[in-house]
């Protein structure tokens, strides 16, 4: 029996005024993996959710979680979590009942993972949200979406104002999570490195188009970075479609599209050249990210109001 | 148990803002008219006074309706809630509130009059115009003007969160226009006269019954306007 797809969308598109927050955007997404939403700021990620979400609706296209349209649709919503990155809370509440309010609707809500999670990022529930601080007012956020255990969670840029710590136990406590009670996770992030481990599925979107929709491994394997001599370079690269260029002096470090077998590599060895690894940060940047220029990224505002 | 009911559940978390504010204005201007009404009898002031303190509470309705749209709307998003459930559960719960208001206030009413004007002869709750109607005009009455101003802050607040400051100008634009208009209207046509002496004929009954038209034609527009609102 083929398994229902969490999330469905086909040829979304979203206008503000004259900036194309999506373009185009088809995408299907299994249940019960984790999923990195990569992309520069203003790339369209956080429209892309909202609309996932029913909090906005698409100009164009359709979005279907588990097969149905979630705009104003209770049943399906009660099925997501997203807290965005600027979520706003009612002025007047504190730290805790934020969480009681969480707990009211969504109905698989861990409150034991909650007070854990809250003690593990020394989180004054008490204080008032308005008087948090950037990471704390993240914590909120994280506690919220791993404690909904909603069947599909979205994390906006989880890690703003984290520290090193805090952002690791997140990480950790995810996996772990995850494990126990696998569902499907959004992850979105500028920070792709830090994320690249967690991810099963990586999604990048760019001007609002998706640029790059592949599996973690299969990406991991697909670019490699040749250095050594130029000529000597040049030769075993030959017509491989070149990613990324650096040159110093008669050294050459270039980074190609290749997935290379074992008999390159010997021969690059034999080459004098060394092969290094991508990281998936890099690898977005220098594929998907190269051809954009800083003027066109000044254009491009996404819609956080 | 239905969302419905959760919102409302989420909206009274913090109790002040539903219950315990309003009841503490009512009670404070309250306790300041009497203090005053004692004031003015012990200077040998006579004949019947009236306090207007009742509808104290009644603007904080007009701020409430902005509050709990501004201020919740966007996390209710958060809660994976639909704009309708949003809707539903914070009219009804102002509505209860409202309701149990109206009749905290005719019951108060009653006590006032049995009580000769709480031993003064003063009318804070029993105003004449309102209290010489039966009971269910008395606390309709009270019920319409509350939900009234509540529903004045939910429109206003649910076309900012729709058009956002683009929607309040233009809004309030059309508005003073509109004023305008009917201000200039009514001097050209030399109608204000006829206009007074009409207004002077209303009674409780009539403007429970308007009232109630344009409170309901309110709360059907700003559930439109809300339907496409995006937090």
């Amino acid at each position: 029996m083929p398994r229902t797809t969490a999330i469905a969308t086909r040829e979304l598109s979203k206008t503000y005024k004259d900036v194309k927050a999506l373009d185009n955007v088809t995408l299907d997404l299994e249940p019960d993996r984790i999923y990195g939403l990569l992309g520069r700021n203003g790339a369209g990620k956080t429209t892309l959710m909202s609309i996932l979400t029913g909090q906005n609706y698409a100009d164009q296209g359709t979005a279907e979680i588990f097969g149905h349209a979630p705009f104003e649709h209770d049943p399906t919503l009660s099925r997501i979590c997203f807290i965005r990155e600027s979520q706003k809370y009612p002025d007047d509440f504190k730290v805790h009942q934020a969480f009681e309010s969480a707990a009211l609707f969504f109905e698989n809500w861990d409150d034991d993972l909650a007070q854990e999670l809250v003690e593990a990022f020394a989180l004054p529930i008490k204080r008032r949200i308005k008087k948090l601080s950037r990471g704390q007012l993240s914590a909120v956020g994280v506690i919220i979406g791993m404690a909904s255990r909603a069947d599909i969670t979205f994390f906006d840029e989880p890690y703003l104002g984290l520290d090193a710590v805090a952002r690791q136990i997140f990480y950790d406590r995810l996996v772990e999570d995850f494990a126990e009670y696998p569902r499907t996770i959004v992850l979105s992030s500028h920070l792709i490195d830090e994320v690249a481990n967690l991810l099963e599925h990586v999604i990048v979107i760019d001007k609002g188009q998706i640029v790059i929709d592949s599996d973690a491994e299969e990406l991991r394997g697909t670019a490699v970075t040749v250095t050594g001599d130029t000529a000597k370079v040049q030769e075993f690269i030959g017509t491989a479609q070149v990613l990324h260029r650096d040159a110093l002096g008669a050294l050459a470090s270039v980074t190609i599209k290749a997935n290379l077998d074992a008999d390159q590599r010997e021969q690059a060895k034999l080459m004098g050249l060394d092969l290094s690894p991508v990281s998936l940060q890099q690898l977005v940047v220098r594929s998907a990210l190269s051809g954009s220029t800083a003027q066109r990224t000044e254009e491009r505002t996404e819609a956080r109001k | 148990m239905n969302r419905v009911i959760k919102v409302a559940r989420m909206q009274l978390i913090n109790k002040g803002t539903f219950i315990g504010i309003p009841l503490i204005i009512l009670g404070a201007s309250f306790l300041f008219t009497l203090a005053i009404w004692w004031l003015v009898r012990r200077n040998g002031g006579d004949g019947a006074m009236y306090g207007g303190g009742a509808q104290a509470p009644m603007w904080y309705f007009l701020a409430l309706g902005i509050q709990s749209l501004t201020l919740t709307f966007p996390f209710s998003m958060a809660m994976s809630i639909s704009r309708r459930t949003f809707y539903l559960g914070t009219v009804a719960l102002f509505s209860v509130c409202a309701l149990a208001l109206s009749v905290f206030y005719y019951l108060m009413g009653l006590l006032e009059v049995a009580t000769d004007g709480w031993g003064m002869g003063g009318q804070f709750f029993a105003l004449q115009w309102i209290a010489d109607n039966n009971w269910l005009v008395q606390i309709l009455f009270y019920f319409v003007l509350m939900v009234l101003l509540f529903m004045i802050g939910f429109l206003a607040a649910t076309i900012y969160m729709r058009w956002r400051t683009t929607g309040m100008v233009a809004f309030f634009i059309c508005l003073g226009v509109l004023v305008l208009g009917i201000i200039a209207l009514f001097t050209f046509t030399n109608f204000w006269d006829e206009f007074w002496s009409w207004a002077l004929t209303w009674t409780a009954a009539g403007v429970t019954l308007w009232g109630g038209i344009v409170a309901l034609l309110m709360a059907g527009g700003s559930y439109l306007t809300l339907r496409k609102a995006t937090a």
